[in-house]
């Protein structure tokens, strides 16, 4: 590849943002059109990138390294593999659906899509650094739109929820950078790039490796989040605008899981091991708690937000099952699910938030109960919104299906009695899932929403492309699972050292 | 050490210093407060003149007799509400005061003591052989490796004169 | 004894500020009263002149006034910090001066005096010059907190100052009494030279100097237990004089303090570790914890200010060069990025001055996008976020700590820099957040002030982005040759 792939996608947001400020703030029409188009094109660049994509080994690809900060040996260097592939692909999909579906917004658009777009370069570059140090300022970067977008276009309580947002998150974060100073100076000659570290892993000693893996694990755990960390999520979840909730939910949550993967797994193998219950216990715990909340929720949005705590909970257990079997075959199955677990609930719950967003846009109201007998007055909008929460609740045929049972099927093969807890969650999903349903789509119509209109084709148009993949990976799982393969054989062995 | 006499002088010195500085913080009229300092400090400008130091008794005497405390005496003769008036001296604070000031005299006393206790004292010679006077060795200091501080007092002395100026002066000056 | 050897191009850097102070007093008394602003511009261009000088001198190792005075990497970096800053304080004050009729002529000399000190400080080889520069620097600032002459605030503000400051300074004179008394010289260079003096004798007595000398440069530096005049100081003094006081005589002090504690304290650096480390923790929390509650964005900052005293601790609690290093770095970074929140400040405050609420800021986001993207530029730099200049600051700083296995330290630190994230957010929420009717009062964008805010803007970009490119990172922290 001659073409720098990776960069262009993580900077082409910012050239948009760079020229939305050009634009005037009346211009509207061309701010929206013209970072619509800033944020297709890392879409294309992705699948781009899914074509070039050699997913017959772990090497890492479209590899750029340029000298950046040369005293602390800091280096400009990206690269992706099976493991961020898909998530920037993601990425790049539900950034531009959710410009698409920002077109509404007419408060402050200009800054709107400024920050929108920032926001991609953040999360795109969080999935494509190799160095700690370009991770770390990633990681940051995205915050501080991220703060804005729920603080100015949330709802009644968006300055509470920005500020938990960020403070939590922020929380975490400094704990991560701890551990990476701890690292860089265990390692000689120092050295903050995320394959060097790796490759130096198993020499670290053990306290420091429990030390730095309790750091790096807050930092995650509080993005995915992880039972005790999760309480920023419900209120920056429901007080952001739709489309915001979407990237939360869609790819903010998926950084914590994939840090995980990424650093902690591979680069610290005995410290992973000696959490590894912990990682299954608390995912337990997600999955049933999250569950029981959301059976509680009588806001939709709330719901879904909650829905959010227990799937991320199938990404935790499923991840804490690697070893390598007696044929020197690393097991690869729950880590599988886990990745499958990302992808399906990015284009599951996104498309969830979209459809309360598309319906709370029209009825400003997100009681489950103020509704019902939808379906006769506004069937597309009933059918699609019922195929995402069968999608959630793991029907087969559906992506939501196959991650789960990977993540079961994987689950057993360690700890059956945690698993066999899980499934209740399945069961407690499909209870919520199927009331909400029932309540809000059959049964009498309610008449108050006489004056209701049916999904247009703009919104249509933002769901149809994560519809179809829900159908696709749920029905062909195999391309995806040849994407990530090789890449997690390579974490389960590299944790096995 | 010093002689006889000399350690004599020094005590009645000592004694003179040390009760009128207890007049200056305890006295409620201020004037005669400052009175005491100018006798304090001159005390203390003998307590140089013990140690060999002329130079600094001599500057002892001009700066601060001569100037801080005459012109402590100006002030409170010039508000005439002052001169007679009794003050009170102390404040609430004065345990939490006392305090400080005890342990810090604890503190420089001890520092002191156990100089004085370790075998060889200081590591200088207690009294240099001075074969000049010590203002003749100051005056030479002062132009040779100490003239840098020295021509920075300067710039400090028009310093503290500009902005005496400019916060004295009346308003369209 | 012959009169010294005087390098009259090493000095050449204090020679042109010491005379452009000196020619900016002369043109304010021959120019008419309406056109003394003249003088301002002579400032600016002096300064950039000095600069020049100091650029000249780069590299440049010598010492020279009989070793009192010494020219290295290390004060030759700190210069340019405070030139820099001054440069920038000198442009935003342009326009106040005009605003609130104050004398020009008198002001722009005691700002350049005052840098004149602080680059006396930073070179200092020897006790008495750096006790000297302090006063020069010291004298002048309690004169520009009082400016404002019909203003009882700025009154207050100066008398308390001045009080204070004189109280440390005795501290200051005690301590290098006893220094003196303890290793018989005030040199810093001598000052550990075995043969000069038996340090078994004199220990104690010596620790005590430097425990005074500590007092004092706390106060300068605003550190915990010696804070509580900022806040009132900062709020009184003129909103710029504010501005060049809370980087100026931060950064001079820790100037002295690396060259005191770090090379001629440097054997007994890990005795006196536990101090600064508790003096550090004790200053960041105080400045975080009270800066919450303030409503008042100028206390605030006053506060923040503390708490940057705190992290700047850090360094003399590890006690390394490169600590030191990365707190000069420190000190450049907090003087670009706290100066331009002060910018912001200052065209936000406009004439009707006083009422510096930080509700004051409601809806300027809205109004005015690029003063109140930059506004929170610097507040999200001051808080440590990348990839801004406060982020690179902290990191550097936070790494030479770890490297010498403060951790716990680290850790408290990074906390602290999570509180003090909560207080600067809340004047980006009054900015951005807050919806009202009232829209914001138009705003004047003075030349000069909008010149020093775009510096200020780029400066934490770049500074965060390529920290390296623009600062050593390897300075000796005294000049080894005499």
């Amino acid at each position: 590849m001659d073409i720098p792939l990776l960069s262009l996608m993580i900077f082409t947001p910012l050239a948009g943002m760079v020229f939305l400020m050009f634009l005037k703030q009346e211009q509207v029409k061309i701010i929206r059109y013209s970072s619509a188009a800033f944020s297709f094109i890392p879409l294309v660049l992705s699948f781009l990138m899914l074509g070039e994509y050699d997913w017959t080994t772990s090497q890492l690809q479209f590899v750029e390294k340029a000298i950046w900060i040369p005293s602390l040996s800091v280096n400009y260097s990206l690269g992706a593999d099976g493991l961020s592939v898909p998530m920037l692909f993601l990425t790049a999909l539900l950034s531009f659906i959710s410009i698409v579906a920002s077109f509404g917004i007419s408060h402050r658009v200009k800054e709107y899509f400024a920050f929108f777009l920032l926001l991609e370069v953040g999360m795109m570059g969080v999935f494509a650094a190799l160095d700690f140090f370009l991770f770390y300022v990633f990681w940051e970067v995205m915050l501080v739109p991220m703060y804005f977008l729920i603080g100015i276009w949330g709802g009644p309580r968006k300055i509470y929820a920005a500020i938990k947002f960020f403070l939590y998150t922020l929380f975490g974060s400094i704990f991560m950078l701890v551990g990476i100073l701890l690292l860089y100076f265990n390692t000689e000659p120092h050295t903050l790039d995320i394959m060097e570290l790796i490759k130096m892993g198993p020499a670290f000693g053990k306290d420091l490796q429990i030390m730095v893996w309790a750091f790096f694990f807050i930092a995650f755990a509080i993005k995915v989040p992880v039972f005790p960390f999760h309480t920023w999520l419900p209120d920056a979840h429901v007080e952001a605008p739709t489309a915001v909730s979407v990237i939360l939910a869609g790819v903010l949550l998926k950084m914590g899981t994939y840090g995980i993967l990424r650093i902690s797994f591979p680069m610290l193998p005995f410290g992973t091991n000696y959490f590894s219950l912990l990682l299954a216990v608390l995912g337990v715990i997600g999955i049933i708690y999250g569950a029981l909340v959301s059976m509680a929720q009588k806001d939709l949005k709330k719901l879904v937000a909650y829905s959010s705590v227990s799937h991320m909970g199938y990404c935790l257990l499923g991840m804490s099952v690697f070893f390598v079997g007696a044929d020197g075959k690393a097991f690869i199955t729950g880590l599988s699910g886990c990745v499958f677990q990302m992808f399906s609930h990015g284009l599951i719950t996104g498309a969830l938030f979209l459809l309360v967003g598309v319906l709370y846009d029209r009825a400003h109201t997100r009681e489950i109960e103020a509704f019902g007998g939808l379906w006769t007055k506004i069937p597309v909008y009933g059918s699609l919104m019922t195929f995402f929460a069968m999608a959630s609740l793991g029907l087969p045929g559906l992506s939501g299906f196959i991650s789960e049972f990977l993540v079961f099927v994987g689950g057993f093969a360690r700890y059956p009695v945690l698993t066999g807890i899980a499934v209740i969650g399945v069961v407690l999903t499909a209870g919520y899932m199927l009331r909400m349903v029932q309540k809000m789509f059959l049964g009498q119509f309610n008449v108050r929403w006489e004056g209701l209109t049916e999904i247009n084709a703009r919104e249509i148009f933002t769901i149809a492309p994560l519809a179809i993949l829900t159908l696709a990976v749920g029905i062909y799982p195999k391309p995806l699972a040849n994407l990530m393969a090789a890449t997690l054989e390579n974490i389960v062995t590299l944790v096995n050292r | 050490m010093l002689s006889e006499t000399a350690s004599l002088v020094f005590w009645v010195i000592a004694f003179v210093t040390i009760i009128s500085a207890i007049f200056v913080v305890s006295l409620r009229n201020i004037f005669h407060s400052a009175l005491f300092l100018v006798l304090c400090l001159f005390s203390v400008a003998g307590v140089f003149v013990l140690l060999d130091a002329e130079f600094l008794a001599g500057v002892q005497v001009l700066i601060y007799v001569g100037g801080v405390a005459i012109l402590m005496i100006f002030a409170v003769m010039l508000t005439s509400r002052m001169t007679n008036s009794e003050v009170r001296q102390q404040n609430e604070q004065k345990a939490l005061g006392a305090l400080v000031a005890f342990s810090f005299l604890l503190i420089v006393t001890g520092a002191i003591l156990k100089t004085m206790s370790v075998k060889g004292g200081f590591g200088l010679s207690p009294s240099p052989s001075v074969t000049i006077s010590t203002p003749h060795a100051i005056g030479r200091l002062l132009l040779t490796n100490f003239v840098l501080p020295f021509e920075l007092v300067s710039v400090l002395l028009l310093v503290a004169l500009i902005g005496a100026v400019v916060l004295a002066k009346k308003d369209g000056d | 004894m012959e009169f010294p050897q005087i390098d009259y191009v090493a000095i050449l850097p204090e020679i042109i500020i010491c005379g452009l102070a000196l020619l900016i007093m002369l043109f304010a008394a021959f120019l008419p009263r309406d056109r003394r602003w003249i003088t301002g511009h002579i400032a600016w261009f002096g300064i950039i002149v000095a600069s020049f000088a100091v650029w000249m001198n780069w590299g440049t190792d010598t010492r020279t006034f009989a070793g009192m005075y010494s020219i290295d990497l290390f004060s030759s970096v700190l210069k340019l910090i405070f030139l820099l800053g001054s440069l920038l304080v000198v442009f935003m004050s342009e326009n106040y001066i005009r605003l609130h009729k104050l004398e020009a002529g008198e002001y722009y000399a005691l700002i350049i005096f005052s840098l004149f000190g602080m680059m006396m400080m930073a070179s200092a080889a020897d006790l008495v010059v750096f006790f000297v520069g302090l006063e020069i620097m010291s004298v002048a600032l309690y004169v520009l907190a009082g400016f404002r002459r019909s203003d009882p605030k700025s009154n207050e503000s100066s008398l308390k100052y001045f009080l204070l400051g004189a109280f440390a300074t005795g501290f200051i004179v005690l301590g290098i009494a006893f220094v003196f008394g303890a290793v018989g010289t005030t040199s810093i260079a001598q000052m550990f030279d075995p043969q000069q003096y038996t340090l078994a004798n004199s220990f104690f007595y010596l620790m005590v100097g430097g425990g005074l000398l500590l007092i004092g440069l706390a106060f300068k530096l605003a550190s915990f237990p010696f804070h509580m005049w900022v806040p009132d100081v900062y709020e009184g003094a003129p909103t710029a004089v504010t501005a060049f006081m809370s980087s100026g005589p931060k950064a001079a002090a820790i100037a002295v303090l690396a060259r005191v504690f770090v090379v001629a304290f440097g054997q007994h650096i890990t005795q006196l570790s536990p101090m600064f480390w508790s003096l550090s923790v004790l200053t960041m929390f105080t400045g975080n914890l009270i800066a919450i509650s303030q409503t008042n964005i100028k206390r605030m900052l006053a506060y923040s200010s503390i708490a940057h005293a705190g992290y700047m601790l850090i360094a003399f609690a590890t006690g390394t060069a490169e600590a030191v290093n990365s707190v000069v770095f420190y000190l450049l970074t907090y003087t670009v990025m706290n100066l331009g929140a002060f910018m912001v400040l200052l065209v936000v405050e406009g004439k009707e001055d006083g009422d510096n609420e930080i509700t004051s800021f409601t809806g300027l986001g809205r109004r005015h996008p690029f003063l109140g993207a930059a506004m929170t530029l610097f507040l999200i730099s001051l808080a440590g976020i990348p990839p801004t200049a406060g982020f690179a600051g902290k990191f550097f700083l936070f790494k030479a700590a770890v490297a010498k296995g403060q951790i716990p330290l680290v850790v408290i630190a990074v906390i602290n820099s999570l509180i003090s994230v909560y207080y600067y957010l809340r004047v980006v929420v009054v900015m951005f957040m807050i919806d009202t009717q009232t829209e914001f009062r138009p705003v004047s964008y003075p030349a000069f002030l909008y010149v020093a805010l775009v510096v200020a803007v780029l400066g934490t970009i770049v500074l965060g982005v390529f920290p390296t490119s623009f600062f050593p990172f390897d300075i000796p922290l005294l000049a080894s040759g005499r």
